[in-house]
């Protein structure tokens, strides 16, 4: 099979990945932060080691502000609901994921709770202007994905997170789809919190997320419970990472992301976008030339793009289309993509894309017959 | 000779941990035998006595509470 839905999840998961899920299965069998003995001990330094692991690849000072989640979308709704659980707004890009989405909504009683800023493809002075301008009194913070799960566009991140420090803002990142392809500075971009997967970019195992904690605002717990920690106390902990983490954790995920995380540092981020990219533009430049391919973007190209590419075939659903690849062995998404917001940004709805993204097991030759499958697909049905 | 500081979760035993290790004090973590009566579960860092002070110091400077010292006991 040829994958290439990775932006939904990555596979195959490299060898080390799997190779450290087997060992902490069974030599960090013991709850971490809890008993005294070796082996608990053993599992705390190794989740521990992950946590740092997280700080040093996205610049975070302190290892205690990484916190272990389920999933991006957990790591966002910790953030969203506790900013605003007290009132206020917050301004979101036109390319949301419904991870941002429906937790806005469900905090929106009538009236929104939430602004929409119209990201300008390739004109990032006008995406930055147009944050600028949804900024309210009200607003506590701006909150955008880095890059589109849908189409692949990149956000100024960088001028984003200066605008919301001009500004007192909160600064929100949404990194699902670009940890482990770009590089990503919390301090130097400015970022508060950072929200990511741990099964995409990453390659860890599905189940594993974090929500990376930068600077003095305090969330509140999303679940309380057991810490391992003041245990006297009925009140949840403040310290980070008890705060936000309760219960036992997910320890063989955590060591099988750490080695993720340390085999995409060991490969370099850089070599992994410009290889992906490398890839995505091949498959632009052909299919532009497919009379029957529709294709939704600019030409992409690193410094404004991410490794996602969305099409359709003329007058073809995106469903039937992603079936006929699933015959021929391609795997695709199609669909919205749990992205309703930027398909209606760039006119897609109802029927949606469908959706390529390779990973760093992606080979030319892969590319290459997906490129004439479409072909023939496109010169038969479109 | 050694003695335990207590500090209230295992992050922040580690956190602790590295810190010393990486300003040359030997250190070690493990279960604090003697909790902080009016807070339960908690973790010690154990350095040689000699280290004790500038130990204090380090672990206070990045935030980290010290929530009681014991010295070490004689192995039962």
């Amino acid at each position: 099979m040829i994958y290439l839905d990775n932006a939904a999840t990555t596979w195959p998961k490299p060898p080390q990945v799997m190779q450290a899920l087997n060992e902490a299965m069974r030599r960090y069998g013991a709850n971490p932060g809890r008993g005294g003995h070796s082996m608990g001990l053993a599992a705390s330094q190794a989740v521990y080691q992950c946590r740092e692991t997280a700080a040093r690849m996205f610049h975070l000072d302190d290892p205690s502000g990484v916190i272990f989640t389920l999933n991006c979308t957990m790591s966002l709704n910790m953030v969203l609901k506790g900013i605003l659980r007290n009132g206020g707004r917050v301004v979101v890009s036109s390319l949301e994921h419904n991870a941002v989405m429906r937790p806005l909504n469900a905090l929106s009683d009538g009236e929104p709770v939430y602004d929409v800023a119209r990201v300008v493809e390739g004109d990032d002075d006008a995406t930055v202007e147009n944050f600028r301008r949804c900024i309210r009194p009200s607003t506590r913070a701006i909150v955008c994905t880095h890059a589109s799960n849908v189409f692949g566009v990149r956000l100024p991140i960088t001028r984003l997170g200066a605008l919301a420090a001009e500004r007192g803002l909160l600064f929100v990142v949404d990194a699902a789809q670009t940890a482990g392809v770009f590089p990503i500075d919390m301090e130097a971009d400015q970022i508060h919190f950072l929200c990511l997967a741990g099964h995409k970019g990453l390659y860890g195992p599905m189940g594993t997320g974090m929500l990376l904690c930068r600077g003095s605002y305090s969330l509140p717990p999303f679940i309380e419970g057991g810490t391992g920690s003041r245990s006297l106390e009925l009140r949840q902990p403040n310290d980070l990472p008890e705060r936000l983490e309760s219960g036992t954790p997910n320890t063989p995920g955590i060591c099988a992301l750490r080695a993720g995380m340390e085999l995409v540092m060991k490969t370099g981020v850089d070599t992994i976008a410009q290889r992906e990219m490398r890839q995505i533009t091949y498959l632009y430049d052909f299919l532009k030339t497919c009379d029957g391919i529709e294709l939704y973007t600019q030409r992409p190209s690193l410094p404004i793009s991410a490794p996602v590419l969305s099409l359709n075939i003329r007058n073809v659903p995106s469903e039937r289309t992603a079936e006929l690849l699933n015959r021929q062995g391609i795997a695709v998404r199609a669909g919205l993509h749990c992205a309703p917001s930027a398909h209606r940004h760039y006119g897609t709805l109802p029927g949606g894309t469908v959706r390529l993204a390779p990973s760093l097991h992606t080979t030319g030759q892969e590319i290459d017959r997906t490129c004439r499958t479409l072909w023939q697909l496109s010169k038969k049905l479109g | 000779m050694a003695t335990f500081l207590n500090v209230s979760s295992v992050t922040n035993a580690m956190r602790g941990q590295r810190l010393l290790e990486s300003n040359g004090i030997r250190a070690i973590v493990s279960r604090a035998l003697e909790p902080d009566g009016t807070n339960g579960c908690g973790y010690s860092i154990r350095v040689e006595n000699r280290d004790v002070d500038r130990a204090e110091k380090l672990i206070q400077s990045i935030g980290i509470p010290i929530r009681g010292k014991r010295a070490e006991a004689g192995e039962v």
